[in-house]
């Protein structure tokens, strides 16, 4: 679909500067072939607005730093191709729940720093082992398969910015959470009991609080499995209630 | 262990009351509707439900218990006011969670969110409408049956209270219904989580249809 001319409607705001206030600023940039809307991004900074504020790393999906609200999905910037939309109208806003840096960019690192410290997201050795030359025992392939899965979360914050449970509750885990703490669950290095990671997420701010709106799963652009993962763990939580 | 009921496992507990609850009320919705519609095969078929449902068959003047029903109707009560309490913690009630519901909705387009803010609306009217119903029959139970329901709905304008009622209920039940089947994994896969809504919408559809048939068949029994 080269050619033709896109619209981009972008959310501008920059809390830094004095007197600015939230406003849709509207774009047009012609379509090359294969564009992504992290391309055309780039391209309208370059050539028409140098001030446009954005996020971005590694332009391939691994990194997490582009996502943002694409035509009212939370997505990530460099996996969405403008071809997707037939109308050539495409809305930018920032992800919401964020602090806002400014434009389309968030904070989502201080977000997910602050999420890790709480939930102590990293490995504990077991036994509190921390000699670092000591030879790790091996892990059989099926674990690490299974930890790969939970692992290959990007943290690009797409699931907490879907949450309306999360947007209404500060406190919330999240989905992010709960996946995190899955996976160092089932890591077989990790010293914590099963008990230990039930008192972080078996109250109302994690899976009893979590109203499987499922925002986390239709939106993860990583397709995790949300949806079976914090059942999984809301069922073993309330088999502990027995 | 008594002493070891803390917020971890009240939460725990709650979360599991609220499923619970829900499932049971919706069974007991569905398995009413069904009794009372009975009127469409005719009086003497909701004449004969109303009569067993007043546990006819165990009295010798084959009048039955009507306070059985009033009985129902009480644990019905109870049982709706335990899901109301466990619900509220999950609702938007301060004003900052409910401007961050409302600007999280309008900047993001998620089917499955619009759903819980139905169900949470349609919760909000039936907590009004239910206790009204409960106390109409509950109150009266000597009087359910072809003639005196009728005189209840069309007669006692009942049915500003029961249509309103009757599409709230349906609504919040099969949504209700669909979400705990997700909550606690019975869907695996994306394709049974998209039969599940389907399963879901023909329940509402087929309910209110069929609950607006049978108000309708109590009209010409309405005395004049």
């Amino acid at each position: 679909m080269s050619g033709r001319i896109l619209t981009f409607n972008i959310f501008r705001y920059d809390p830094q500067e004095p007197g600015d206030k939230p406003k849709m600023v509207q774009y047009q940039l012609a379509e090359t072939s294969g564009m992504t809307v992290f391309i055309a991004l780039n391209r309208l900074r370059q050539e028409q607005d140098p001030s446009l504020q954005f996020d971005f790393v590694c332009r391939a999906g691994i990194c997490g730093s582009c996502a943002m609200v694409i035509n009212g999905f939370p997505t990530l910037a460099c996996r969405t191709l403008t071809a997707k939309y037939p109308k050539g109208e495409i809305t930018l806003m920032p992800l919401p729940g964020f602090e806002l840096i400014g434009d389309l960019s968030v904070n989502t690192g201080k977000f997910m720093r602050e999420l890790a410290e709480r939930l102590q997201l990293w490995l504990h050795p077991k036994g509190g082992d921390m000699d670092i030359h000591r030879l790790e025992d091996p892990m059989a392939p099926e674990e690490a398969a299974k930890l790969y899965e939970l692992e290959r979360c990007v943290e690009c914050g797409v699931c907490v910015s879907a949450c309306a449970t999360k947007q209404m509750r500060d406190t919330f885990v999240g989905a992010v959470g709960m996946m995190k703490i899955a996976r160092f669950e089932l890591d077989s290095r990790d010293g914590r009991s099963a008990d230990d990671f039930y008192h972080v997420i078996g109250n109302q701010d994690g899976v009893f609080g979590c109203m499987t709106l499922l925002g986390c799963q239709d939106n993860c652009p990583k397709d995790l499995p949300h949806m079976q993962q914090i059942a999984y763990l809301r069922r073993k939580m309330a088999s502990t209630l027995l | 262990m008594a002493g070891k009921l803390d917020i971890r496992r009240w939460s725990g507990v709650l979360d599991v009351g609220q499923s619970l609850s829900g499932v049971v009320l919706a069974l007991f919705l569905w398995t009413h509707l069904l009794l009372v519609s009975s009127i469409l095969l005719g009086p003497e078929a909701m004449s004969w439900v109303a009569r067993n449902m007043e546990l006819a068959f165990l009295s010798d003047d084959g009048h039955g218990y009507p306070w059985v029903v009033s009985l129902i109707a009480i644990g019905v009560g109870l049982l709706a006011a335990f899901h109301v309490l466990v619900a509220l913690h999950k609702l938007p009630l301060s004003l900052r969670q409910q401007k961050a519901l409302k600007s999280q909705m309008q900047v993001i387009n998620h089917s499955d969110t619009r759903l819980w803010s139905w169900q949470a609306g349609t919760g909000i009217v039936i907590l009004l409408l239910l206790p009204v119903h409960l106390w109409l029959v509950g109150s009266a139970p000597e009087t359910i049956g072809p003639v005196g329901s009728a005189q209840r709905i069309w007669g006692e304008y009942g049915y500003l209270i029961y249509l309103p009622l009757l599409l709230t209920v349906e609504l919040h039940a099969a949504i209700g219904l669909y979400r705990v089947a997700l909550k606690w994994g019975a869907a695996r896969d994306l394709n049974t989580r998209a039969r599940l809504r389907t399963i879901k919408t023909v329940l509402s559809v087929l309910f209110v249809g069929i609950g607006l048939a049978a108000l309708l068949a109590f009209l010409p029994h309405t005395p004049a």
